[in-house]
């Protein structure tokens, strides 16, 4: 066996199951979205009749995903980069217990975030019952809970730690010598922040901006608990696949999320590199 | 000057931790509360949530099947993950790079449009839906999480004393077995962990490829559905349990940092 071969073979079952249950998936799926449903029979075409639909029905509830995708993943980039930075630069001595406290809230599951924050926001929750216990508020505050607010709240706090962890490895990277350098030569520190530490944590950036954006995008659960009659372009794609029965509809929807989503981060990301250039 | 600034920055951090954590205390706190509804002032602990949640009919069957495929799920990960990682290791850099880029990728997409692929396809091929399409669905999202951990281990990995081994006559596989094993032995658990935990919290992909079925997050989900009952709190702190559990003895093991 010559050098590449035993490395190749030990990565064998990784790329089996990749492309066994990833790519021949989407190959699939991609082509029921050129497909037809006939008297609740999935039947092969190639129509774009699902593209069209899309075009025709669900433009209004595209552009709603993707303005509250944008509102969620900029908060998220922009609390996460706050909290890295201050871990990184401003409180070196509590770096470690600040990404330790990230760390654990990543592991803190999905459904149970999102339903701690129905719980939180509700009329009789948490947050209105305490405010009322205080005194602050004489009724409950309806409007907190079954908004777009309540759903952005949602999921930022749960991007919050994909954001953190991307962009706090970025910033690890810069040393403490560069920041004296540019000091040295005359930098405030406002020009210090926008011309070397956001131009370093770039790559962070971006990162925790598409996982944010994709979180959002792809969402459906949030929505449903805690959001109100608006909903997602999730709430519209996951019901094609139970009680509907329109996979092809369903597959359609999908790919066009994908393509809005990677059309997004991608000005995002070419935004960042013009920033990065000054 | 500089103390006050200090402080505004220490009070911005403390913020920023209470919005992370607030959530997840009181969900724990009102797993042990007397009242129905989570909210002030609390009246009295106890544990009737609890024991609800231990008599209710569909609790057993959902706790082991969570178990079962968790288990499942950590332990092909781990192995497939680590064999995939020290094939990456041993592979010229740029390819090694493009070829992780390509495996990690099921990471970086929404999990519903994951999980509505792959229950087309499973439906297609004609498979039935449980725990096995369940488990196999798992291990496409998680085997990305282990073979970047333990790829990061392996990068700074000392091969010198696999050559040692070899030169004292150790076959390849032995060598594998006495030497690398035992070193990367904490990684490759702490990556089964992380791999156990993320299998064990999945709802959306889990919905859509058990069938008929019920895990210990799509049991919680019927549950709230169905209305508010607090018992929520207990299976959801359940599941915290098992979750930031396995992945605080990961983070020990693998002493990962960011």
């Amino acid at each position: 066996m010559n050098g590449r071969t035993l490395p190749l073979m030990l990565t064998l079952p990784s790329a089996v199951i990749f492309i066994a249950t990833f790519v021949l998936p989407f190959i699939y799926f991609f082509v029921i979205s050129f497909w037809v449903v006939d008297y609740f029979e999935l039947t092969p075409a190639a129509t774009l009749v699902n593209y069209r639909e899309m075009a025709d029905r669900y433009v209004g509830v595209s552009v709603f995903t993707l303005w509250l995708s944008t509102v969620t993943a900029l908060a998220t980039v922009i609390i996460g980069f706050l909290y890295a930075f201050i871990a990184r630069f401003k409180l070196p001595g509590f770096a470690d217990l600040m990404i330790f406290v990230v760390l654990i809230t990543m592991f803190g599951g999905y459904l149970m975030k999102i339903y701690a924050w129905k719980t939180i926001l509700g009329n009789e929750g948490v947050l209105n019952s305490a405010l009322m216990a205080v005194g602050i508020i004489t009724e409950p505050v309806s409007a907190l809970l079954y908004s777009p607010g309540a759903v952005v709240v949602t999921l930022l706090h749960f991007g919050l730690p994909f954001a953190v962890l991307p962009i706090y490895a970025s910033m690890r990277g810069i040393k403490d010598i560069e920041l004296e350098a540019a000091r040295d030569l005359g930098a405030t520190s406002l020009e210090i922040f926008t011309t070397v530490i956001v131009p370093r944590c770039r790559a962070g950036i971006v990162t925790a901006f598409s996982f944010a954006f994709l979180i959002t995008a792809g969402d459906y659960i949030t929505p449903l608990l805690v959001g109100g009659k608006q909903t997602l372009i999730g709430n519209l794609i996951a019901p094609q696949f139970g009680m509907q029965f329109n996979w092809p509809l369903g597959s359609a929807m999908s790919f066009v999320m994908l393509a809005i989503s990677v059309a997004t981060i991608f000005v995002f990301s070419r935004l960042m590199a013009r920033w990065c250039r000054i | 000057m500089k103390g006050v600034s200090q402080i505004a920055w220490m009070a911005l951090a403390v913020l920023i931790v209470v919005f992370l954590l607030a959530p997840i205390v009181l969900l724990v706190m009102f797993a042990f509360t007397s009242r129905g509804i989570a909210n002030f002032p609390i009246e009295s602990l106890s544990f009737r949530w609890w024991d609800e949640m231990v008599n209710h009919p569909q609790f057993a069957i959902s706790f082991k099947n969570s178990m079962i495929v968790g288990l499942s799920v950590g332990a092909v990960s781990a192995i497939v993950g680590t064999m995939a990682a020290i094939g990456l290791i041993a592979l010229p850099r740029k390819l090694a790079s493009t070829y992780m880029n390509v495996l990690i990728l099921p990471i970086m997409l929404p999990g519903l449009v994951l999980a509505v692929a792959l229950l087309s396809f499973f439906v297609s091929l004609g498979m039935r839906l449980g725990l096995w399409t369940v488990i196999i669905s798992h291990v496409l999202f998680t085997q990305p999480f282990v073979i970047l951990i333990v790829h990061a281990r392996m990068a700074n990995f000392d091969y010198r004393v696999v050559e040692s081994a070899r030169d004292l006559g150790a076959s390849p596989v032995k060598a594998f077995f006495t030497v690398t094993l035992p070193i990367i032995r904490p990684i490759v658990i702490g990556a089964a962990l992380i791999a156990m935990a993320l299998s064990i919290d999945d709802f959306i992909i889990t919905s859509f490829t058990i069938g008929s079925g019920n895990t210990l997050p799509t049991l919680v989900w019927g549950m709230i559905r169905t209305g508010l009952t607090p018992s929520v709190n207990a299976i959801g702190t359940l599941i915290l349990i098992l979750t930031i559990g396995s992945s605080l003895i990961a983070l020990k093991l693998t002493r990962y940092r960011g």
